[in-house]
């Protein structure tokens, strides 16, 4: 135990763990991570099961790295309570300098005579300490005065406080990863579907997109009703920085998109002989509608939203967006089909009917609409207050360890015949030469007074 | 007077500083680096003229692009500077920092980077950006100051081992506890601006406050670094040389940060 205690309250331990934990911190970002293995064979050819092996392809989360964290931690911990006693005492049970040697070795010191009396030149250096906000304490002897003015104590625990905030924020990381939750739920509008690990719903009443005038996506507002046993409990609109907070799960616009299983399409046919010929048609999927008078029966058989060709000559869909959306249509006459082909919605002259029967019919597809449905990532992070509160403390710490810095004087007054021996030192352990300066001017102060 | 006549107006500024600043070098009159100080001066006026025109014409904060952030970033350092300067009295510093400004106005000016402010994706349309990138830029130039002086301090600590040594009144020593003082300003806002603002805004916009994306780790790994500084100093007494390559080394990883994750590694932060 003790030479544990020993190990982890060296800094040397702390510094080598931190250069450890930085050199795999960059070689996380410099191997890619989270891949399929087939991609690491690929890129790194025989190194590549070495590398799984190590976990460097999922570094961060790996058993070692989280163990190199975790000793850090315990030896933030340690390294901290091992000194933090001693500082407390320095700050509660302040000691008097009773020998002029010791404050005139120090490199901040002052050394002068006074032709008054003891108590006067006391009084004197009480008053002036006090103006430069010290507080004082005094210990009085024979024809002897000793005076110990210090202020910012706080200043001595800056660093006590960044620690503390650090280890708040990895115990924070520890629960986070631990019981943290986060998954994506697509909702469309008008559905309401259970929330994952809770015990409640959520509903999508509305989702619109707004656009910049070049046509670039300004923001994404989906409003959002939670529901406990069937009954609405509160209603928000949640854009892309601004979630919904219910019960510790919390509620992000992350993305958005079309459910194209069922899209109603708008198909316009015509005849090539007869310009005053327009029949407008709404169907769906597998829905057959009659053209007009005509002896015809259409039905959409198939839709893409980005169509391509691919390899084997496949059709298929490069992407979820309507870049290039076609469908594919049959037209039936008494339970036969007499012509089949593909339409395009950004391309009207690019349609071809492959007919068995003479027709001048030709089709094009005007309009689509699908239901859009509203990306939202969902989480639950039980650690992320921890997170906050160890920030603040971080901050704090920061700010009190370099812009508050503990500053002591100390003073021993010696009476003889009527006159004042004065021999003062000064200890700063940061921003010297401001202490210098102010040390200075106190002590000229003193001096001139009379 | 547009945004862009501003930029180019203060980078001539910034040209001219530097000549001076660079006069004052090899000629060691006081005067020079006066001129220097008020041509440099007079350019972050005029530059900051170009950022607040840049905010009200694009409608949002001026650095969601590269050419809008470098442009802060010079901004930053020379604000910095200035600040430094008048409390440190370091002119010696002015010409090594006037090049780096340069360099950076002119990477921002260079046709590779592409100037017409583009409406924002969603994702950064939140004051955070505003707090978030500046702080960040901010704390990382009072890191390049450091590395300018800790670079002068070893150049200054050879030259005195050598005997070389000027009658400057900017000594090694000096320059050390500057540098020192100049990273004890910069770690604070990095802290801030970087990782602190930086994880409140990931868990607003994206639910998650650390994910590991380079950029994240780059600015974790800058951060390592400078508590490396921090502790070898404080606590094991470590100065002069060591503290210095340290500083470089730190403020070396800044700049990968801030450059090098968005061309080499791929990652969240695409935009900037």
């Amino acid at each position: 135990m003790k030479s544990f205690l020993r190990l982890f309250s060296s800094v040397k331990l702390a510094i080598v763990l931190l250069i450890i934990i930085t050199l795999a911190s960059i070689l996380g970002t410099l191997i890619l991570q989270h891949r399929s293995p087939a991609e690491y064979a690929d890129r790194y050819g025989d190194i590549a099961n070495i590398l799984i092996r190590l976990e460097i392809t999922k570094l961060y989360q790996s058993l070692w790295f989280s163990s190199l964290l975790f000793l850090f931690a315990v030896n933030i911990l340690v390294c901290t309570l091992s000194r933090l006693s001693p500082k407390l005492k320095k700050a509660f049970q302040p000691k008097f300098e009773t020998e002029k040697k010791k404050l005139l070795s120090l490199k901040t010191k002052a050394s002068f005579k006074k032709n008054q009396n003891l108590e006067k030149t006391r009084d004197d250096i009480q008053q002036t300490l006090s103006s430069k906000r010290y507080r004082l304490k005094t210990k009085e002897e024979e024809n002897r005065v000793f005076l110990l003015a210090r202020k910012r104590n706080l200043g001595l625990f800056g660093s006590d406080i960044v620690h503390l905030g650090l280890l708040i924020i990895i115990l924070g990381g520890i629960i986070s990863g631990w019981g943290g939750f986060r998954t994506n739920l697509n909702i469309s509008e008008g559905e309401s579907i259970p929330v994952p690990q809770a015990d409640f719903h959520l509903r999508l009443d509305k989702f619109v997109t707004e656009y910049h005038p070049n046509g670039s996506v300004r923001d994404w507002k989906s409003t959002l009703t939670v529901l406990e046993n069937g009954t609405d409990v509160l209603s928000k609109t949640i854009e892309v920085n601004h979630p919904l907070s219910y019960k510790g799960f919390v509620f992000y616009q992350s993305s958005y998109g079309w459910n194209w299983e069922n899209p109603t399409l708008e198909i316009w046919a015509k005849k090539k002989n007869e310009p005053a010929f327009l029949e407008k048609m709404e169907l769906g999927l597998g829905e057959k509608v009659k053209l007009g008078d005509e002896n015809i029966e259409i039905t959409v058989l198939n839709f893409v939203p980005d169509f391509i060709i691919g390899e084997n000559n496949e059709i298929a869909t490069r992407s979820l967006e309507p870049n290039n959306p076609a469908a594919f249509i049959e037209g039936w006459q008494d339970e036969e089909k007499v012509f089949s082909g593909w339409i395009f919605a950004k391309f009207p002259d690019f349609g071809r009917m492959h007919s068995d029967i003479e027709t001048d019919l030709t089709f094009e597809l005007k309009d689509l609409k699908a239901a859009q449905y509203s990306g939202i990532q969902m989480s639950r992070d039980p650690g992320a207050n921890f997170i906050w509160v160890g920030c603040t403390l971080l901050m704090i710490g920061l700010c009190v360890a370099f812009f508050w810095p503990p500053r002591e004087i100390k003073v021993i007054l010696e009476e003889s015949q009527n006159k004042t021996d004065v021999v003062a030192g000064g200890i700063a352990t940061k921003n010297r030469e401001d202490f210098q300066s102010e040390f200075d001017n106190v002590m000229e102060s003193i001096r001139r007074l009379k | 007077m547009n945004e862009s006549t501003l930029f180019l107006i203060a980078f001539i500024l910034y040209i001219i500083a530097a000549f001076f600043y660079f006069a004052f070098l090899f000629s060691k009159k006081d005067t020079l680096a006066k001129s220097g100080y008020t041509f440099a001066f007079t350019g972050l006026i005029v530059h900051s003229a170009a950022l607040i025109l840049r905010t009200i014409e694009s409608g949002h904060a001026p650095f969601t692009n590269m050419y809008e952030s470098l442009s802060f970033f010079a901004w930053s350092a020379i604000f910095a500077y200035v600040l430094i300067e008048g409390k440190f009295k370091i002119k010696k510093a002015g010409p090594y920092l006037m090049l780096i400004v340069i360099g950076l106005m002119a990477l921002a000016s260079s046709p590779l980077m592409p100037k017409e402010a583009t409406p924002l994706v969603p994702a950064l349309q939140s004051y955070w950006l505003w707090l978030h990138v500046s702080v960040t830029l901010l704390g990382e130039a009072f890191f390049a100051v450091g590395f300018i002086t800790s670079i002068m301090y070893l150049v200054a600590d050879s030259k005195e081992k050598k005997g070389q040594a000027g009658k400057s009144s900017l000594t090694a020593e000096k320059l050390d506890s500057i540098s020192y003082r100049t990273i004890a300003i910069g770690f604070p806002l990095f802290t801030l601006g970087g990782l602190v603002f930086g994880m409140v805004w990931a868990y607003k916009a994206w639910g998650g406050y650390w994910s590991w994306d380079p950029k994240e780790t780059w600015s974790l790994i800058t951060w390592f670094v400078f508590a490396l500084y921090l502790h070898t100093r404080i606590v094991m007494g470590w100065k002069g040389r060591r503290s210095a390559f340290i500083a470089i080394i730190g403020f070396l990883a800044a700049l990968f940060t801030y450059f090098g994750v968005n061309y080499l590694l791929a990652g969240l932060h695409s935009y900037a």
